[in-house]
């Protein structure tokens, strides 16, 4: 997985500004995407690129259980969010259908990544390797649910 | 072995352990509103498949509904779908619904104890984080998303990795329990171990601080468990649970065997050891308000707004964030807590819109006038709190002082009907989150009890309700 990344500077990006509420009474996943990030980064839909990463703080979707936060993210083409931390909804509806991969890190790597850097994320090594900055980050792997709901390619697909 | 109660229930809902943790829960009671559920009926209708058991299910409809006249059709067009939406898929599947019109509408959370549909020792699984509060009357109880809500209505079960276990003990005795309200301890609480502090972990509560709560606190005790961070909150179920739950609609014909059983195996052994533990002592607490964009940034009602390096004590990262909330509250550090000028009132939310909630804060408005500068609503959490509130004159204090009175839902607790503030507007509000734009886009949240927010509402700016006579 390659992609660039787009950074947001702050711990505990909560899941009503990933996707205000007003918005949880669309429908449309492409027309959800239109508003991600919007609390925070209006220009978020003009920006981003499919395929490109996130890269936050700690505690990455806090708040509500709204399954609509990871959609509008990979609706708008987000292929993974890198943060130090996620918060445990956020981080179970993201792997449950298949949106986004929720991949953390250390606090070196984070503040490492810059605005833009190219990133490549190969899970089966637990890497993330700046090509910008030619460098290689640990990602932690994901505890054994989370892992094998990813392998099975979401929720309705895992079987234990 | 000695277990926790947290890992009690946990364990007698395994239906598979595949290890490490990894376990298919039961589910035995499962809440839907309007908004998380529909894609997981079409998920349904497209799999062909139907609700495992519909008699263990319930909906209603609370996060967007209007809070003004209910004898008008939903002007929002997009809400209006929704709440018909939810309407088809219970006729279609033979799901319950608490409708618009149902006499047991209300915020999901407020009436699930209110109809005994929640039981101490049971799993609890809705489509939102705040099903933590579930867990007051020893339930373990958490949000999920859309996806985990189809695959318990198809099946009535969860796939869940089991939390390690946070004991919270809240030690002491609060000097005036009118004042500083259980708002205030669960705040401090969150104020202390951070938004984060729980992740991976479900709470217990406990303490003699704890158990002198009423019901009605402790649910808005373990309501916000999810700002600290934690998918679960609980406290061991004791006398008041048993004696709350006894005679509701819902409640199992042999409840009182239940109770025996209850009394004998929902509680944590004595020496049994927790993965976690913080105390807090209630002693010296004061009432608390929120001054930034999460509920860890909370501060003393006497105290002023805090420098970014102040509060961040040497933290980079932190020192940042209190720079740019600080930034988006327009608030200048060094100011008093008690000279913040405010807008807005709202008392509701599934935290603070119970009976006593409503009767606390009726205690400081009656007789007094609101703030001409302020705009202040009421929205019972449910038809039957408000009805009980009629019936007590509850509603003609409020209206008398100037309050709007309201239909029940969830309404500018998360800004999804038209009950919001408007960019720049400044609110005091006993909800549950503070996020930017969470009240409405640009809206300035701060958190506070219901005491506080109808103190706030005479003055038009905070004030310490432990210098108001309160008895």
């Amino acid at each position: 997985m390659k992609g660039s990344a787009i950074k947001y500077e702050r711990d505990n990006i909560d899941t009503d500004v990933i996707l205000p509420g007003p918005y949880l009474k669309i429908h449309d996943y492409d027309e959800l995407a239109k508003h991600a990030m919007e609390g925070i980064d209006k220009d978020f839909h003009k920006k981003v690129k499919p395929g490109d990463f996130i890269v936050a703080g700690r505690n990455f979707g806090c708040g509500s259980s709204r399954e609509h936060a990871p959609i509008a993210l990979s609706y708008s083409g987000i292929k993974a969010v890198v943060a130090i931390s996620f918060a445990r909804i956020f981080y179970r509806n993201a792997v449950d259908g298949a949106f986004l991969l929720p991949i953390e890190v250390e606090e070196d790597a984070y503040k490492d990544i810059s605005e833009g850097d190219q990133l490549e994320i190969e899970t089966s090594k637990n890497e993330i390797r700046n090509l910008t900055k030619n460098k290689t980050y640990k990602m932690k792997p994901f505890p054994e649910l989370i892992g094998k709901i990813i392998s099975a390619g979401g929720l309705f697909n895992y079987k234990p | 072995m000695t277990k926790t109660l947290i890992e009690k229930i946990w364990d007698a809902h395994t239906v598979i352990d595949e290890g490490n943790g990894r376990s298919l829960l039961y589910v035995d009671r499962h809440m839907i509103h309007e908004v998380t559920s529909p894609q997981a009926f079409d998920g349904l209708r497209a799999n062909k498949r139907k609700v495992r058991r519909t008699d263990l299910t319930f909906a209603t409809m609370d996060h967007n509904v209007p809070t003004n006249n209910r004898s008008l059709p939903i002007v929002d067009q997009t809400s209006a779908m929704q709440v018909k939406a939810l309407e088809r898929n219970c006729k279609e599947f033979g799901i319950e619904l608490f409708d618009i019109n149902s006499p047991n509408q209300g915020i999901v959370h407020v009436i699930g104890p209110e109809l005994g549909i929640t039981l101490p020792g049971s799993t609890i699984v809705c489509g939102d984080s705040h099903t933590s509060t579930h867990g007051a009357f020893g339930a373990l109880a958490f949000g999920i998303g859309t996806s985990d809500v189809e695959h318990v209505l198809a099946t009535q079960c969860i796939w869940m990795e089991k939390p390690k276990t946070f004991e919270i003990r809240v030690e002491g005795k609060r000097r005036n329990s009118h004042a500083i309200t259980a708002k205030d301890i669960i705040l401090s609480i969150i104020k202390q171990i951070g938004t984060a502090g729980g992740t991976g972990t479900a709470f217990e509560y406990r303490g003699e601080a704890i158990s002198e709560l009423s019901m009605e606190q402790r649910m808005t005790i373990c309501n916000m468990s999810i700002e600290g961070g934690a998918r679960a909150g609980l406290i061991a179920p004791d006398e008041k649970t048993f004696d709350y739950l006894r005679g509701r609609r819902y409640i199992p014909e042999n409840y009182d065997n239940l109770v025996g059983d209850w009394k004998e195996n929902l509680k944590t052994d004595g020496n049994a050891r927790f993965d976690k533990s913080f105390t807090l002592h209630v002693d010296d607490i004061a009432p608390q308000v929120s001054w930034g964009t999460n509920p860890a940034m909370t501060i003393d009602v006497t105290g002023r707004v805090p420098f970014p390096d102040e509060y961040a004590k040497g933290n980079v990262e932190e020192e940042k964030a209190a720079a740019k909330a600080l930034q988006y509250m327009d608030l200048k550090p060094g100011t008093l807590v008690t000279e913040i000028e405010l807008n807005r009132v709202f008392i509701g939310s599934c935290t603070n819109s119970r009976l006593e909630d409503l009767a606390e804060a009726a205690k400081i408005v009656k007789g007094k006038t609101v703030s001409s500068k302020i705009r202040a609503m009421v929205v019972p959490g449910s038809q039957h709190v408000k009805k009980q509130a009629e019936e007590i004159g509850l509603d003609r204090i409020f209206k008398d002082a100037g309050f709007e009175w309201r239909e029940s839902g969830c309404s500018m607790c998360l800004g999804m009907n038209p009950d919001i503030l408007s960019a720049g507007e400044r609110c005091a509000s006993t909800s549950n989150r503070n996020f930017e734009g969470r009240q409405g886009s640009g809206g300035r949240t701060h958190l506070v009890s219901p005491v506080m927010a109808a103190a706030a509402a005479i003055a038009g700016h905070f004030v310490d309700v432990r210098d108001l006579d309160l008895n």
